[in-house]
């Protein structure tokens, strides 16, 4: 009775249905359920009360309800405190019965009590009253404590189920909110679990993937041997070679693409043969992020080696040979000095034009390698330099006056710099303007011309070092080229306020 | 009698200094290239005693125009000159079969005369 009782309601119902079957059953007047107080379990309060067809138990209920009794106080509190049922022949001639003048209106004499027990201990108790003073009924007293241990474990079995759903629930819902595929495997290799981001990330339903092989859904064709092979090994020799440690293998997805996949395998502890969880991380954009990374630092120490080899190239080129010519020249006014110094005297004006050529191309050489007004003197009067130079008329619009981290200053005038031999070189432009400001925290700098459109960024490698530069810095690089004409090259750079 | 020379260079500059420079220590400069096809062909047609051969030319080095040089018969004097110092060029310096080699802002009869001797 007890059981199928606990079984099909909650337990606080199928308790109070357990008072009424037993006092009907039984023919007694009134039944109590006490139980401890949620937060002061050393306090007992009743929660549930029944009475017989026609008692008249309003204010016994009433007091009952009323009051909390500690350990050893009262009946309920002696059943709870000795953990043994007791029966009272006359509440009315009991010392610790609180109740007592409610039971005396109440037409209340003999009681008896008894525990709901489980293997936790005490979960509550049971009282019952009838009408008249009664001997103390073993039989009774056994038969009920026997009804109250039913009672107890049902109830523990009802709120150790009810606790291990709930706690079910939890998983599921982080599973199923997880980022990160999860997959679970059987020993014989079989998906046993396939949470919404697996679904996702591979292109097949849990109902579909659940219950087939995994090799056969998720690993390319060519990587299923190993993968068996190692499920294989590792369920002969227990031998741990490759749980729980990131892995970097390829999945395939449903449509019989590929992609690279982050992996970590561990296995399940559960009595029996193992189950293996794997998590998975789809790693294709991050690898892709690497390969560029990569790209691009190979990029700039390469367009450094280019730097000095041009650098080499130039003063060989330019500086080298004027002070060669200039050795030449003054040779020869040496040996002219005696015997024709009118014409020593020409070779000593042509030695200083060479020495002039010479200064001028190593001071152009220098400027193009890191100019000392930008140095010296920051943005305005580097890029007025810059403008001045142009071969094509160049405004400059707006410049900080402000100085700003060398970097940032470089990546700025080389933006500039580039902007202008574009303008003039490929997009034989009739004017361009440059406009440097400082907004946010932010360095943005803009060179609009209005030749040939069509230009991109990944023409040329002047652009694309430029780009790597301001990469590096965080920044970013826009080129608006439209082919019906004019250029804006945009770049953005960090600098702090 | 006035020893010839030919002047290899892709520098006209360079080329006008050492004419005038030569010429004034008693050389005659019987013709001038700017790469190593024109010197070769030069050589062959004008039969100079001394080449002076830069070794950075425009279409091969100047150490493979004085190897083939030094394969022709009656093979003149070759003087290797540069910007750039000997060391940086290595054995082939000693081993192209070139009589030396002379700085380009040492340049003078002198410096040569001395080579041939």
């Amino acid at each position: 009775m007890a059981r199928s009782l606990a079984q099909t309601a909650e337990p606080s119902e199928a308790l109070a249905r357990a008072l009424r079957a037993i006092g009907e059953s039984l023919g007694w007047r009134l039944g109590t359920l006490w139980e401890p107080v949620p937060d002061r379990p050393e306090a007992l309060t009743c929660v549930e009360t029944w009475h017989a067809f026609g008692v008249p138990a309003e204010e016994f209920e009433t007091a009952s309800r009323a009051i909390s009794l500690a350990s050893g106080e009262g009946l309920p509190g002696r059943v709870w405190a000795s953990g043994q049922p007791a029966w009272i022949p006359d509440v009315l001639a009991d010392e610790n019965f609180p109740r007592a003048p409610a039971a005396r209106r109440a037409g209340l004499h003999a009681a008896f009590c008894f525990p709901i027990r489980s293997a936790r201990g005490v979960l509550g108790v049971i009282e019952f009253y009838t009408g008249e003073a009664r001997r103390p009924d073993l039989g009774l007293l056994r038969t009920v404590t026997a009804i109250g241990d039913q009672i107890g474990q049902a109830v523990e079995r009802r709120r150790d189920s009810e606790a291990l759903s709930a706690k079910e629930a939890r998983h599921r819902a982080m599973l199923d909110a997880a980022l990160d595929c999860v997959v679970t495997m059987d020993h014989e290799g079989c998906v046993v679990d396939f949470n919404p981001a697996a679904e996702r990330t591979f292109g097949h339903t849990a109902s579909d993937a659940v219950g087939r092989d995994m090799a056969e859904l998720i690993i390319p064709r060519e990587l299923r041997e190993s993968h068996r092979r190692g499920l294989a090994r590792y369920l002969a020799t227990e031998k741990e070679v490759i749980l729980d440690r990131r892995l970097e293998i390829t999945g395939l997805r449903a449509d019989g693409t590929t992609f690279p996949v982050e992996l970590t395998i561990t296995r399940i502890d559960v009595p029996g043969p193992p189950t293996f969880t794997g998590y998975l991380r789809d790693i294709t954009d991050r690898k892709a992020a690497e390969a560029e990374l990569r790209a691009s630092r190979a990029r700039i120490v390469e367009a450094a080696d280019e730097a000095r080899r041009r650098l080499e190239r130039d003063l060989h080129d330019g500086a080298q040979q004027r002070l060669v010519e200039l050795a030449l020249d003054l040779r020869m006014a040496q040996t002219r000095l005696d015997d024709d110094p009118a014409r020593a005297r020409e070779l000593l004006d042509a030695a200083l034009d060479d020495l002039q050529e010479a200064t001028r191309e190593l001071r152009e050489l220098a400027r193009g390698i890191h100019p000392a007004a930008l140095t010296e003197g920051g943005l305005r009067p580097a890029l007025e330099a810059l403008a001045a130079r142009s071969s094509i008329p160049a405004r400059l619009v707006a410049v900080p006056d402000a100085r700003f981290a060398a970097p940032v200053e470089a990546a700025a005038y080389f933006s500039v710099a580039e902007g202008l031999t574009n303008a003039a070189r490929h997009a034989a432009a009739e004017n361009v303007e440059v406009e440097v400001v400082h907004v946010d925290s932010r360095l943005c700098v803009e060179v609009r011309d209005d030749g040939r459109g069509g230009a991109e960024t990944s023409a040329g490698s002047g652009l694309r070092g430029l780009a790597d530069r301001v990469a590096a810095l965080d920044g970013q690089i826009d080129i608006v080229s439209p082919t019906s004409g004019g250029t804006v090259l945009r770049v953005e750079i960090p600098c702090g306020s | 009698m006035p020893v010839a020379v030919l002047i290899v260079d892709d520098n006209a500059r360079f080329r006008v200094r050492a004419r005038r420079s030569l010429e004034a220590d008693g050389y005659t400069v019987v013709a001038e290239a700017a790469d190593g096809a024109s010197a070769l062909a030069a050589a062959r047609l004008h039969r100079p005693s001394v080449v002076l051969l830069d070794i950075g030319l425009p279409d091969m080095s100047g150490l493979s125009v004085a190897e083939r040089l030094a394969r022709e018969p009656d093979a003149p004097a070759v003087v290797l000159t540069s910007t750039h110092d000997a060391a940086d060029f290595g054995d082939r310096v000693t081993s192209c079969g070139a009589r030396g080699f002379v700085p380009k802002s040492a340049l003078s009869g002198d410096a040569i005369a001395a080579l041939l001797a």
